[in-house]
């Protein structure tokens, strides 16, 4: 399997931008964040001692719908959790992520917006990272489909996931937490355990990882979160080249 | 110095790339914070230094600080003593209203803050005009201001060239350039400290025979340029200055190819 | 947008013959009577006045975009007086463009200097207007959101953003750039509707210029699925199983934005988001290689000479049609490179797609 691509900080007015291509669902999201920024008219926010964190989901062919608005608050939900609101110059301010879906097939009125929702992540947290927003942790997320046979199947297309029984999307915290449990369709406890260990396999490169075992380089940059780790330090080491050539 | 380390949220600083100079307290910068976390073996709880953004690791030794070096395109965040370039919004009756950063809540700069300003010699700026300052407190907690001024607090003169920034040019780069420019032409920064910058040295050499430049850099990615001693060739030279900053930022070009932008845009230019 | 929203005054005439070439009289500054050039009376001479000081007062401006300093402003005044601009081009010089292909037919990346955007061309069968039974649909779509600026709310729309489809709209769609006739499948039953879609990523100004450069493109290049009908039935074939099918494009036409400085002596093109905001109007010129005209817009700012409007229609006439030359010859690379691949790689791509299920 081809595995995602990845760049950042490829935007020029933003404060932070990333774009995330997935070969295997064929969708290419672009992310843009601008923080810390003003958020015009809601200077009373519910906490006004943390940053408000704001996302904008623009379909790429159609316009945004319900199904947008859903994806969007299970994006502020799982960002909310790692985003430090508190850190300085955020408290009051807004965090204002936007994410563009500009590759891929529609989702059509009534489909699951799971298939999208991993790519989604994956470009929402590479381009808070890429704004230096303060985060606790990083995480990565993987979708998982459930076909008739009872295979699990990792980053099903399109026409495969809309066949599946059933839909599972979890991210997994680069501390291994679970951060976010969405699923869709029929399934038992069983199917759903086993695809949480799938999904720990897939994001953290190993199910037995908990206690940080760092030898493990290579499996670790075959995983979710050595994926996104690679593609943080390549553009981090791009853009302070002329710090390492001296060293 | 060990190998370069880059960090991503979470991530611990190892022990051994800490600086080994205990007379001082150890100084954390952006992006690094301490968090102590209970341990089950023994009672007393252990610290770590985590990050909280992504960055490379720094370390000096000397004054014995560590901080990572996140992302160069990241807003603007002000922190107390930095320069800054701010554009008046509007004034009030003691202060100054201006903007720092764009689509952030204006900064105060109170209108005695200048070097020698009385109620009666207080400059008067209008909207639009820039000045030099230095961020003088950040404030504490959720909605605070942010001060600025344009004397030292300690001497009451205006030190490295605060106050009004009259005519010239301003140029916008990134914020780790910005911070990059600073730290190359900070004077007690030793020879092979000059953060892979030869560009204003170059353009140094060259626009010296057209009457030379001033330059202001603020930390919010603001660059302000003023040839008005290049007389007929002023446009000119601010433009080629403008330019050569920008792409230099933009490309992140090497000290190689920044001598050779130099030639190339001033031939362009036809300043040679 | 700049001041007050003044009457819109545009002049949208397709017509068949080339613009006149440029014999009207000499008659030196006086403004033409004529609606399409200078607002109406609610025009006061102070105006002209307003744009000559430092813009103070309308904070109103281009959405919320971050105001210019007075050093900013003077500066790229008094270096146009010197013929130079802040990046160092010539007045009717474009910033370079690059336009690129995603996988999908009718996908376009399109960077102009620092501008950058991405349209995407999408196609669906729906049911035709009552009104117009033979025709099929086309829409343009932009919507303006905060990657592009700061300055730009997420969900709100801004003036940009109206004005900016409006002018899209009338070049475009109004001149019949796509005939929307060759997209009626059956009379009152069932039609194509063509959808543009603009995302803008990166906003350093003359918006409309790129985002027409890109539509126009993405239309050229999109491929819909054939379609037939059969028993009073619309089948629709798959890319896989037909060839798709080119849009029947009528002409090319593109807008060419000016913007002028110093009451008027200086006239650029494509001006950056700081030359846009220094500057005391704009003109826009849309019109085909052909040099038919399909558009005229000098909707706010600064009065300008007829003569002048008339100099530059010519100028955006060389320039339409060097740019559509690079459209030629990018969409030709590209289709080129697709029909190389084609069979051997879209047989791959099946196969993975197949593997991927399994």
């Amino acid at each position: 399997m081809i595995g995602p691509t990845a760049s950042l900080s490829h935007l020029h007015r933003a404060d932070g931008s990333a774009s995330y291509k997935c070969p295997a669902t064929g969708y290419n999201i672009l992310g843009a964040v601008n923080a810390p920024v003003e958020l015009p008219g809601r200077r009373d926010a519910l906490k006004p001692e943390e940053a408000t964190v704001e996302v904008f989901v623009k379909p790429g062919t159609t316009t945004a719908g319900v199904g947008e608005r859903y994806v969007e608050g299970l994006l502020r939900s799982v960002l909310g959790k790692v985003v430090l609101g508190r850190e300085k110059g955020f408290p009051r301010r807004g965090v204002v992520l936007t994410l563009a879906i500009v590759g891929g097939e529609n989702i059509e009125r009534g489909d699951s917006y799971l298939t999208v929702f991993p790519a989604l992540l994956h470009a929402g947290l590479l381009s808070m990272i890429s704004a230096s927003v303060p985060l606790s942790m990083t995480f990565s997320a993987t979708l998982l489909g459930v076909t008739k046979s009872g295979d699990i199947v990792r980053d099903p297309s399109p026409a495969a996931a809309k066949a599946a029984v059933s839909l599972h999307v979890f991210a997994i915290s680069s501390k291994n937490h679970l951060l976010l449990n969405e699923s869709e369709g029929r399934f038992d406890f069983d199917t759903w355990e086993l695809a949480r260990q799938n999904a720990v396999t897939i994001c953290q490169g190993s199910s037995k990882g908990s206690d940080g075992d760092v030898n493990m380089e290579e499996e670790k940059n075959a995983s979710g979160n050595g994926f996104i780790r690679e593609t943080v330090e390549d553009q981090i080491y791009s853009d302070y080249v002329y710090k390492l050539d001296s060293i | 110095m060990t190998t370069p380390l880059v960090l991503l949220p979470s991530d611990e600083v190892p022990r051994d790339y800490l600086p080994a100079n205990n007379s001082n307290p150890l100084r954390l910068g952006p992006g690094l914070r301490i968090l102590s976390q209970p341990s089950s073996k023994s009672a007393d709880s252990k610290h770590v230094l985590t990050a909280t953004q992504a960055g490379l690791l720094t370390t000096d030794a000397k004054k014995n600080t560590v901080s990572l070096l996140s992302f160069p395109n990241r807003r603007y965040i002000p922190t107390v003593n930095d320069f800054v370039i701010a554009q008046i919004h509007h004034s009030s009756a003691d202060f100054f209203h201006c903007m720092v950063s764009p689509h952030t809540a204006h900064a105060l700069l109170g209108q005695l803050s200048f070097e020698g300003a009385s109620k009666k010699t207080r400059p008067m700026l209008k909207q639009g005009e820039l000045v030099y300052a230095r961020v003088l407190s950040v404030g504490v907690g959720a909605g605070a201001e942010v001060e600025l001024t344009c004397v030292s607090p300690s001497t009451g003169k205006a030190e490295g060239g605060m106050g009004p920034l009259a005519g010239g040019m301003v140029f916008d780069v990134s914020t780790g350039m910005a911070a990059r420019l600073i730290r190359a032409n900070n004077p007690s920064a030793e020879i092979d400290e000059i953060e892979g910058l030869v560009i204003l040295a170059e353009l140094d050499k060259k626009l010296d025979p057209f009457g030379g430049f001033e330059l202001a850099v603020g930390r919010n990615g603001k660059v302000w340029v003023n040839c008005s001693d290049s007389e007929e060739n002023t446009v000119k030279a601010t433009v080629a200055i403008g330019r050569c900053l920008q792409e230099t930022d933009q490309k992140n070009l090497h000290p190689h190819d920044q001598k050779k932008l130099v030639s190339k845009v001033l031939r362009e230019m036809k300043l040679t | 947008m700049k001041g007050q929203p003044l009457p819109e005054a545009t002049a949208s005439l397709f017509t068949a013959n080339p613009p006149r070439t440029p014999i009207g009289p000499g008659t030196g500054p006086t403004p033409l009577p004529m609606r399409s050039i200078r607002p109406p009376s609610a025009e006061p001479p102070k105006k002209v006045a307003k744009f000559a000081a430092p813009r103070g007062e309308g904070t109103a401006k281009m959405s919320k975009e971050a105001q210019l300093s007075i050093a900013e402003r003077d500066f790229i005044l008094e270096a146009l007086r010197e013929n130079v601009r802040v990046d160092g081009r010539q007045p009717n010089e474009f910033r370079p463009v690059d336009i690129s292909f995603g996988e999908e037919y009718g996908h376009v990346k399109l960077q102009l200097g620092k501008t950058s955007l991405v349209v995407r061309i999408s196609a669906e069968v729906t049911k035709p207007r009552d009104e117009r039974p033979f025709d099929g649909l086309f829409n343009i779509n932009l919507e303006l959101t905060s990657m592009g600026s700061p300055a730009w709310e997420n969900g709100r729309s801004n003036d940009l953003e109206a004005s900016a489809t409006n002018t899209l709209d009338r070049v475009i769609r109004h001149s019949n750039a796509l005939d929307t006739e060759s997209l009626c499948i059956i009379k009152g039953v069932s039609c194509w509707s063509i959808r543009a879609d603009v995302h803008v990523l990166d906003y350093d100004g003359n918006l409309t210029d790129a985002a027409c450069i890109a539509i126009m493109t993405g239309l050229q290049h999109f491929r819909r699925p054939d379609a037939v009908v059969k028993d009073g039935r619309v089948i629709v074939y798959g890319v896989e199983e037909r060839v798709p099918v080119a849009l029947n494009i009528t002409h090319k036409p593109l807008s060419i934005t000016f913007h002028t400085f110093n009451e008027s002596k200086n006239v650029i093109m494509d001006a950056s988001l700081k030359e846009e905001q220094a500057s005391e109007g704009d003109l826009i010129i849309g019109l085909n290689s052909a040099g038919e005209l399909c558009y005229v817009s000098k909707m706010e700012g600064g009065p300008v000479d007829p003569m002048l409007i008339v100099n530059q229609v010519s100028k955006a006439w060389e320039k339409a049609k060097e740019l559509n030359i690079v459209i030629e010859s990018v969409l030709r690379a590209d289709l080129t490179k697709r029909a190389k691949a084609g069979m051997a790689d879209e047989s791959r791509a099946e196969n993975d797609r197949l593997m991927a299920t399994e």
